[in-house]
């Protein structure tokens, strides 16, 4: 295992029925990156996030995550859905301490690491709030907070920002990219957005159905910080292009 | 809550009481109604007043009756829900049993269950229990069964155990559904108090109390008497609400109350 | 006095339905020469104290009169003067204590004939079990929470010189199965519906203090009572029905056991058994007549006894002309 790689997966693979959902995968993960994964509905990326969460077992194959082999095991990342989930009977600080919560009790350190997020990241002024005072914008900024908050260093955050409008959206991919840098951890991100794919990451990995497995692992070296000149750079629409074309092909074949 | 919302909450209420007592008063007077039939309303008001002495004790043991029951059945509903719910096999068993339970007419359980326990405050304990548990089971369950699917399963992402996802996610997740069980049951909880008081009571009851009125032809005594077993009803009804409101903040506020915060916040930057 | 007080109010609606059915059945050819009258039982649901009004109707003894009489039941006991004062019902079963409530309370009914003519009010006990008026301290005696039974315990304390505080009154709806399982000590009844219960129950007598042994005063129990308006306007139907009562009450004492037939097959899910009315009729039917073998008369003496034995235990507050309560004059 390359010293850089937090995640190391080795022929991974997983069968439903008859149905194979993902094909022998081997995939590395650099610590620190952002890695957007794209395609179509059926391509095996939810399997994947459901193994590397520990929810279900993997048929074959090895995972090794900080050099710990963690199938089928629940509690080593940090997971985040296009659902905000937040519990309305707890406030925002309530809300980002409740991995500590469901893990035993919340201690003093837990309530000051998230006062400090909360805090650095514009929701101080709503510590006390219940999230049906919240706008989805912000109830989203909150779910993030209590997935750093669980202090693993693999987020898995699966199309977080699928239900938010274009401007909160677009507010929302630059607030994260913050917060990924600040706290210098690594994502893997599933969108079904490619233009949100290649704004964010540092690596886009192009998915096909039938069966599941990896078509495309592309670098994207956009400069950062990202911007909206960005979005509308050449070698941004370059790379647009690949992938959707990558897409594109999939589906036609 | 708005200023006007609440005085609208709190005069609403009274003005459709008053309402309804105008109304009274207006069919007993205009409709020349006897005295022996059907009193006025501040004659059955008088009736309850005047013999406070003898009804304040009789009240108590009802409130009694109902409180005590209504805890047995709250707590008991709310452990079967979750039985229920945590063991499907129960489900199948306990379920035709629990409906069967609610089949029975309460009036028939009464006379037996006072063979078996007595005439004091048992039997009526029990009837109370009876009528009160199933509304909570079935709020419970109903409150249990739609958890979030989704937010079960990203406690288990976290690495949370039965236990805790049960404590910290479906108890509070299935708590405003537990209430509305719980108001159902505080409506009922008296008229089960009286119908035990009904079938046997050493020495005397409200509910004996209004049967002796009754063959007296005292109408003024007999409406009084339901006036007070009423007003127990929604007295301990208005109860359950302010512990509901306690209880789920969040319903109503946009934020937890200062004493609900925990410690004082220290706000550090990093 | 009558047993199942609760199962019978639930059974009351049933047997109400029950008895329109029955009663129409044979009425309904004629039914429009007929004067309809309706009368209301004391209790609700029908015992074999009903037995007169079932044999006049099953008999024809009503039709005979030109009546057509329907039978109600009331929703609990001691509300069948209201149910009189408001129309519901035409002539009423009532005990004279709730006579004597109902002067006082200023309803306008009126007693208009005896039904018995003696106080068959007393305490039981299982057989076998000693009762005495000295050995009631420290007991629980089981009442019905009557105006009559609540009228007559007092004097029962007076009569053994206790306080009310020397004994526990319980109240309930069936006194039976509490006595078989010594819940409670004593049951107060009349002898007509007490004897043939523990009977029953236990296979032999049970044992009682029964009228003045008992120190209540000798008042007759039941009477037939109907509102001042009625006995003004409707004199013809009160007089016709006592007519076809009393022809249906000679009946029913000289055929026993097709009284009782009539009974059980009008009202056959009673709760009573054929054993239970067969004893309680035969227990009935001497209590009907006076010392003169004379039926339905009331005296001056029966009601200023009752209104003085009642006034002394401060169920009512005076003690008005006899007159206020009964009248003679529809007798047959």
């Amino acid at each position: 295992m390359s010293s850089s790689s937090i995640l190391e997966l080795r022929g991974i693979s997983k069968t439903f029925a008859s149905t194979t959902a993902l094909s022998p995968l081997d995939l590395d993960i650099e610590r620190g990156s952002f890695v957007s994964i794209v395609g179509p509905s059926g391509c095996g990326k939810s399997t994947l996030f459901n193994i590397l969460s520990g929810l279900i077992q993997p048929d074959n194959g090895s995972i090794s995550l900080e050099d710990q082999n963690v199938i089928g095991a629940t509690g080593h990342v940090g997971y985040m859905l296009q659902k905000d989930l937040l519990v309305p009977w707890r406030t925002v600080l309530g809300n980002i301490t409740l991995g500590a919560r469901l893990k035993g009790k919340v201690g003093p350190e837990d309530k000051e690491q998230a006062m400090g997020f909360a805090q650095k990241y514009g929701l101080g002024e709503f510590l006390h709030h219940y999230p049906s005072a919240l706008s989805g914008g912000m109830r989203q900024r909150v779910a993030l907070m209590r997935t750093l908050a669980t202090n693993h260093q693999l987020l898995l955050l699966d199309e977080p920002f699928g239900a938010l409008d274009a401007q909160t959206r677009f507010e929302m991919q630059q607030w994260l990219l913050q917060v990924w840098r600040d706290t210098q951890r690594t994502v893997l991100f599933i969108t079904h957005d490619v233009d949100e794919a290649v704004f964010l990451s540092d690596r886009v990995l192009v998915m096909s159905p039938r069966p599941g497995r990896v078509v495309d692992d592309l670098r994207v070296d956009l400069p950062r910080p990202r911007t909206l000149d960005t979005l509308v750079s050449p070698a941004f629409t370059d790379l647009k292009s690949r992938v959707l074309h990558q897409l594109h092909r999939e589906r036609g074949a | 809550m708005t200023k006007k919302k609440l005085l609208l909450n709190i005069f609403g209420p009274i003005l459709s009481v008053v309402v309804l007592l105008g109304l009274w008063q207006a069919i007993v007077v205009w409709g020349n109604v006897a005295p022996y039939i059907a009193p006025k309303p501040w004659d059955a008001i008088r009736a309850v007043t005047s013999n406070w002495s003898t009804l304040a004790p009789l009240t108590w043991w009802t409130i009694k009756e109902t409180i005590y029951g209504y805890l047995v059945g709250a707590f008991l509903g709310a452990f079967l829900g979750v039985v229920l719910n945590k063991i499907p096999l129960m489900q199948r068993v306990l379920y035709p049993l629990l409906i069967l339970t609610q089949a029975i007419p309460i009036i028939a359980l009464a006379p037996p269950l006072v063979m078996i326990l007595g005439f004091g405050v048992m039997p009526k304990v029990v009837i109370v229990a009876w009528i009160v548990f199933f509304p909570v089971t079935v709020s419970v369950l109903d409150g249990l069964n739609h958890v979030d699917k989704d937010l079960m399963t990203l406690a288990k992402v976290f690495g949370a155990n039965s236990m805790r996802r049960f404590v910290v996610l479906e108890m509070p997740a299935a708590i405003t559904q537990l209430f509305s069980g719980l108001k159902i049951g505080a409506t009922y909880a008296v008229t089960g108090a009286i119908i035990g008081e009904l079938a046997a009571s050493s020495g005397s009851s409200l509910a004996l109390y209004q049967r002796s009125a009754s063959g007296s032809l005292d109408a003024a005594g007999v409406y009084g008497t339901t006036l007070l077993m009423t007003a127990i009803g929604i007295i301990w009804f208005l109860l359950v609400v302010g512990a509901e409101y306690l209880a789920t903040p969040w319903q109503r506020r946009s934020t937890a109350r200062q004493w609900r915060r925990g410690a004082k916040p220290v706000l550090t930057n990093n | 006095m009558k047993r199942n007080f609760l199962s019978i109010s639930v059974a009351g609606a049933v047997m109400a339905l029950s008895s329109i059915t029955v009663l129409s059945a044979s009425t309904l050819a004629s039914a429009s020469t007929l004067t309809a009258v309706k009368f209301v039982y004391d209790f609700p649901g029908p015992d074999m104290e009903i037995i007169p009004v079932v044999v006049a109707e099953k008999e024809g003894f009503f039709k005979a009169n030109g009546l057509n009489v329907s039978v109600e039941f009331p929703p609990s006991t001691s509300s069948t003067t209201q149910l009189l004062t408001t129309g519901s019902g035409d002539i009423g079963f009532i005990t004279t204590s709730d006579m004597a409530v109902a002067v006082e309370a200023k309803a306008p009914v009126i007693s208009v004939a005896n039904y018995s003519m003696t106080n068959n009010w007393g305490l039981f006990a299982k057989p076998g079990s000693t009762l005495t008026l000295a050995g009631l301290k420290g007991k629980k005696i089981f009442s019905w929470g009557d105006t009559w039974t609540n009228a007559m315990i007092p004097f029962v304390l007076k009569k053994a010189h206790l306080k009310a505080s020397d004994i526990t009154i319980v109240t309930g709806s069936n006194d039976t199965p509490l006595l078989m399982k010594g819940t409670i000590d004593f049951t107060t009844s009349t002898t007509n519906y007490a004897i043939p219960g523990i009977t029953e129950a236990t296979k032999s007598a049970p044992v009682g203090i029964v009228g003045a042994a008992a120190g209540v005063p000798n008042v007759p129990v039941w009477v037939y009572a109907v509102t001042h308006n009625y006995a003004n306007q409707h004199g013809k139907n009160v007089r016709g029905f006592l007519k076809a009562i009393k022809a249906a009450t000679i009946w029913a004492s000289q055929h026993k056991a097709k009284a009782v037939a009539d009974f059980m097959a009008a009202y056959p899910k009673s709760g009573y058994s054929k054993f239970y009315s067969t004893k309680g009729w035969a227990l009935t039917v001497p209590l009907l007549t006076n010392a003169a073998g004379k039926y339905f008369v009331q005296t001056n003496k029966q009601w200023t006894t009752l209104a003085t034995a009642l006034k002394s235990v401060n169920l009512i507050k005076s003690v008005p002309a006899p007159s206020t309560y009964y009248t003679n004059k529809f007798l047959p």
